[in-house]
């Protein structure tokens, strides 16, 4: 008995194998070029992977090589080394086969601006072998139907995005990349971007990778994450296993008098600091430890509570603490 | 057992790909969606109606014998007239004894200084001298047509960036420029086509109308047809030329701008000063491709005797002319297939 699992007969002609993974990346450096001055170093060492399923977070500060790495794994730009797979094969050698299962965002869109909304997708539908029916269901979905027949040039910044998304659709790829799709948008525009995302995300069938500074947006939709940093991904996994790894643990203790409190557990060696008005002790195993040093000190609690790490502040604390 | 997956019918209905891909159609489509060639072919095809109009109103007309019988009686008094001023002028006392007198006043007026057509305020058409004529303008027409038709094609997809979008759909970026290359190709040569056949079909109802269809001198079809062959060949090449350089300054008004300065400038800057290179010129080989026969060009005299003599034939030109869009367009194409896109 064999089974296949993962096998689709996309964009017409390419057919894919099974596979687990829909982005790998191992040891990718991409230094650009600059007049006059050292190379930018872009991508240092980055390996990435991106499994089957759900939405990818790819979240990392302003220059830190995301859209950079999309561009490397769509083949717009060449890797000065390192070896990237899409759909499990490798890019960019097999890009022409993997494309059609590939629906991609890319910074901001990239239409002819005299064209309409809906011709712009016409001429990508022809390259692609889409219909014309296809193409008014991604208008639908992204809401642009009743602004199709405007020229692109007359579109707003959201609904500039709106069209990428759309033409991001029109081959219902397999693996969809977006990055910085809320760019612009409103902000009914960025929960109606969350909503598909998340949609789209738990269809069994397509895998998003999305790319963003913007912890908000990720945070919302995202199973697993990769954050990156300089270049290199600094922690990846889902997201639970990424919280864990940063401030969890840690305890929140309220106390009248927070000086003698910080003295006292300092002395009963805990790291403290205070966050918010409140203490926040690191390096407790035990809550009832902390109690116990406390009471000690005849100090009173008005609160303890277990800090739960947000990926705000691990983004902050991973993306900072790099050398 | 074997368990295929179904082909996701898209995330939300219909499947997506159902039809063949077509990199070609979708240029076809490009292509002729643009306004800016909409445009230009409407003003070239109402620019050449308002000139056969004003030409067949006013140049041409069929002439009755009377009217030859008129035009003949205005020669022979214009010869008389000519004559009478030069019988004043040798029997004028005030004029210089030391100089012959066919120097001041003119020679005898020959026989045949003057046509009957000159004084026919109308020509008829004569097929056979106006079909090559407007054969060969109207490749210099849609020569210029191509060019900025090549030029805005890839342009227009530089200034925009579809280019680069373009490139999530179809990553083999030769493949992409082939096309597009293609397509260019086959666009120009079916406007040199349709515009060679409007002008011979005007031609026939004006010859018909206006004027007479023969006789027709031997070879007379076969001239045509080679020029009018030499006419698709020189509407496709600069029409490669302007897309080859447009692609490398990927701007359409910076492409244009070179164009018309080598043109202008340059050129006739190098024939004024080399004049011998002149065999390398886009614009004489344009000629020479043209041209019945050699195209010759009269060297300057370079020191002693008569000047020297150039003779470019059509394969020259043709050579020349190909070789600079072979270099300018490969040139692109390489740079393209090879260089990062943002
Ligand atoms: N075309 C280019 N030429 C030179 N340097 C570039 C180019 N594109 C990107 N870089 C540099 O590479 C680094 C990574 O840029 P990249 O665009 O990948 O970052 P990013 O993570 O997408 O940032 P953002 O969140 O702002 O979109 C930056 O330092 C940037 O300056
Ligand atoms: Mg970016």
């Amino acid at each position: 008995m064999t089974l296949r699992t993962g096998v689709w007969h996309g964009a017409g002609t390419a057919t894919y194998g099974a596979h687990m993974t829909v982005i790998e990346v191992a040891g990718a450096h991409k230094s650009y070029r600059r007049r006059g001055k050292a190379p930018e170093k872009a991508l240092d060492g980055l390996d990435l992977v991106v499994a089957t399923g759900g939405v990818h977070g790819f979240l990392g500060p302003n220059g830190s090589g995301k859209t950079t790495t999309i561009r490397i794994l769509l083949g717009l730009v060449r890797a000065d080394a390192g070896e990237l797979r899409l759909l499990g094969q490798p890019v960019p050698q097999a890009l022409p086969q993997v494309i059609g299962g590939v629906g991609a965002l890319v910074e901001t869109p990239l239409f002819f601006p005299a064209f309409s909304g809906r011709l712009n997708l016409r001429l990508l539908a022809d390259t692609a072998g889409v219909t014309a029916t296809r193409v008014e269901e991604c208008l639908e979905l992204v809401g642009l139907r009743d602004r199709a027949d405007d020229r692109f040039r007359g579109y707003s910044l959201g609904m500039k995005q709106r069209l990428g998304i759309a033409a991001a659709l029109l081959k219902s790829p397999r693996l969809l990349v977006l990055d910085e799709p809320s760019n612009g948008l409103d902000p009914a525009g960025i929960r109606e971007v969350r909503e598909l995302v998340r949609r789209l995300g738990s269809d069994g069938s397509t895998t998003v990778f999305l790319s963003s500074h913007l912890l908000a947006e990720i945070e919302q939709v995202r199973d697993a994450v990769s954050i990156l940093a300089r270049g290199r991904c600094v922690a990846t996994g889902p997201v639970s296993q990424v919280l864990a790894g940063g401030a969890a643990g840690d305890l929140r203790v309220r106390v009248p008098d927070q000086r003698r409190a910080a003295h006292a557990l300092t002395a009963a060696g805990f790291t403290v600091s205070e966050v918010d008005g409140a203490l926040q002790v690191h390096g407790a195993d035990d809550p009832a430890d902390v109690v116990r040093a406390l009471v000690a000190q005849d100090l009173y609690l008005t609160e303890l509570s277990p800090v739960t790490a947000d990926l705000e502040s691990v983004f902050l604390d991973l993306t900072r603490q790099q050398p | 057992m074997t368990t295929d997956l179904a082909p996701p019918t898209g995330p939300y209905g219909a499947a997506a790909a159902s039809r063949r891909p077509s990199l070609a159609r979708a240029e076809v489509r490009r292509i002729t969606s643009r306004r800016f060639v909409r445009v230009l072919l409407l003003v070239a095809l109402a620019g050449y109606a308002l000139f056969v109009g004003i030409a067949a109103a006013t140049e041409f007309g069929r002439t009755t014998p009377d009217q030859v019988a008129a035009a003949e009686g205005r020669l022979d008094e214009a010869v008389a007239q000519q004559e009478r001023a030069r019988q004043l002028c040798l029997a004028d006392p005030g004029r210089p004894r030391d100089v012959p007198p066919e120097q001041v006043c003119g020679p005898e007026t020959p026989a045949g200084a003057f046509r009957v057509s000159d004084f026919l305020d109308r020509q008829p058409f004569v097929l056979a001298d106006q079909l090559p004529d407007g054969a060969a303008g109207a490749a210099g027409v849609t020569a210029v047509l191509a060019f900025l038709l090549g030029a805005t094609y890839v342009g227009a997809e530089w200034s925009s960036r579809a280019m680069v979008a373009l490139l999530f759909w179809e990553p083999r970026r030769v493949r992409v420029m082939a096309v597009k290359l293609g397509v260019l190709v086959a666009g120009a040569a079916l406007l040199a086509v349709v515009a060679q056949l409007l002008w011979w079909g005007t031609a026939a109802v004006m010859a018909s109308r206006l004027g007479t269809t023969g006789p027709l001198p031997s070879g007379f079809y076969p001239d045509l047809l080679g020029r009018q062959g030499r006419a698709v060949v020189l509407t496709v090449l600069t029409s490669l030329l302007g897309f080859g350089l447009s692609n490398l300054v990927r701007n359409t008004g910076a492409a244009l701008g070179v164009g018309f300065l080598w043109l202008a400038f340059v050129e006739n800057v190098v024939r004024s000063l080399r004049p011998s290179w002149q065999q390398w010129l886009l614009s004489d080989n344009a000629a020479a491709l043209m041209s019945d026969g050699a195209y010759r060009i009269q060297l300057p005299d370079s020191g002693g005797g008569r000047g020297r003599e150039l003779a470019l034939s059509n394969l020259h030109g043709g050579l020349v002319l190909g070789g600079v869009a072979a270099v300018i367009v490969g040139v692109g194409v390489l740079l393209f297939a090879r260089r990062d896109l943002h």
